[in-house]
């Protein structure tokens, strides 16, 4: 009994050293400030939120897996979860397609102001480049 | 026959699961949103949302759940005492939780960052501060006046500040102080002899502001006055000896795109989760009453809502880089 014991508390530590090790990979992806690069290609936005949902998947996966024992679950796991899973995945891909990606152009004070700023920041970056150009 | 694990398992079991489909119903439909509106807020400089106090929390989280299980470690090797102390530091770290996340909100209120609060667009944002600097001047007409303050106020004649479509709240129409009056009643105070000179003090200050008020309305009405401009005025009204103390609760102006969005999905998302960890605190607390009382008895018991802290643990696991990183 004593030495299952001491097993599984090395087992635990271990798992809640991984977590914490995740959580600082989030972060440092954060640091990294990847949203306004890209990288190989792929818009830093992307990439970004790619890796950090992967970590948040695996530090998911380690909770249910270990800490909620499901490892050393029955079968049973598989009928109870699989549907929720799927649920919550289809309601998420039935709104995407009329609120997430549109055919149409959003009409609303935002995208309005939005557009304005953009147009601002760029009228504002040309007149700043020129000036160097000037100095130079 | 049967499953091979408690009933009160297969009942939290079967809980967690309608639980999974609750929060992802909120992440699923915050994520399409976030996708649907270009030049959503991230600056954290503008929403205010801090990563260290999302990944501290993560982190004692994390924590949380790590000493739930060797709490049920404890309470199947009969070691009841160690099993109370490490719930006990898990009540402990939910509080830490909760406190840096009241720090989170105070940091929100006290920015307006609230649903329905926050201008979308410069002239939402001149809108919103005239209607802040009408209040802090009726407010102070009533102070002066010496009436006791009603609940909440609305301007006397609603023709006399700007009003955009949908920013009136109907509700408080119809109550419309006498605040004109009382203004006139002032003034007829300042011009009589019999007034203490630190009254005429604060009357001229009184006016001074409501007359810097009055410009500046007409300035936004007819839209003359550019939001950078309306911030340096507010900036400089603020420093004003006389009166520049009443305006606090005057914002900077600061319009954000889908700020309010932003401000409903970060709330009830943030919320839920909240009152899912008071939740979590209470069966703590219940199993932490029974003090020297507990037995093998609660081992199933403290099974299942180390199940329930877990998933609070893995909801918040998905949140943090949703709503601080991405």
């Amino acid at each position: 009994m004593s030495e299952s014991q001491s097993h599984s508390y090395v087992k635990y530590s271990n798992i809640f050293f991984a977590l914490c090790i995740c959580t600082v990979l989030s972060i440092i992806f954060d640091v990294l400030d990847l949203k306004e690069k890209d990288v190989v290609g792929i818009k830093g936005f992307i990439l970004l939120a790619f890796l950090v949902l992967a970590v948040a998947c695996a530090k998911a996966l380690f909770v249910m897996i270990y800490f909620m024992h499901l490892k050393f679950e029955g079968k049973w796991k598989y009928v109870l979860l699989s549907p929720t899973i799927v649920l919550a995945m289809g309601l998420t891909i039935a709104i995407t397609p009329d609120i997430g990606i549109h055919y149409y152009t959003n009409e609303s004070p935002q995208i309005d102001y939005l557009e304005q700023a953009q147009q601002a920041a760029l009228e504002n970056d040309s007149a700043k480049n020129a000036e160097n150009n000037h100095v130079e | 026959m049967g499953l091979p694990i408690p009933h009160s398992k297969l009942g939290m079991w079967l809980f967690l699961a309608t639980e999974i489909m609750f929060f992802s119903a909120f992440i699923g439909a915050y994520i399409v949103l976030r996708a649907g509106s270009p030049g959503w807020p991230t600056d954290p400089s503008i929403t205010h949302i801090h990563i260290w106090a999302g990944g501290l929390n993560t982190f004692v989280l994390i924590l949380s759940s790590y000493f739930v299980v060797l709490a049920l470690e404890s309470m199947k090797a009969d070691n009841f005492a160690k099993a109370r102390r490490y719930l006990c530091l898990t009540l402990l770290l939910a509080c830490v939780f909760l406190g840096i996340k009241a720090y989170e909100y105070s940091g929100k209120f006290e920015h307006d960052i609230l649903p329905g609060h926050i201008p979308e667009t410069p002239r939402m944002a001149i809108d919103k501060s005239m209607r802040e600097m009408k209040q802090v001047v009726d407010n102070r007409t009533i102070a002066l006046a010496n009436i006791p303050l009603p609940e909440k106020l609305e301007p006397a004649k609603p023709d006399e500040t700007i009003e955009l479509s949908g920013v009136t709240d109907e509700k408080t129409e119809a109550l419309a102080p006498p605040v004109e009056e009382l203004r006139q009643k002032l003034q007829a105070e300042l011009k009589a002899p019999d007034t203490s000179e630190s009254r005429k003090k604060a009357l001229v200050a009184y006016f001074a502001l409501d007359n810097k008020y009055r410009e500046l309305n007409t300035r936004a009405l007819d839209e003359s006055i550019t939001l950078p401009e309306m911030n340096q005025e507010l900036e400089t009204l603020k420093k004003n000896p006389d009166y520049g103390a009443f305006l606090a609760p005057v914002h900077h102006l600061q319009p954000i795109i889908y700020g309010n969005l932003f401000a409903s999905v970060y709330f009830l998302l943030t919320g839920f989760h909240a009152l899912h960890v008071v939740i979590g605190m209470i069966l703590f607390l219940i199993v932490l009453v029974q003090g020297r009382r507990l037995c093998d008895k609660w081992n199933d018991y403290v099974e299942n809502i180390g199940l329930y802290w877990h998933f609070v643990d893995l909801v918040w696991i998905f949140l943090f880089p949703l709503i601080y990183i991405i």
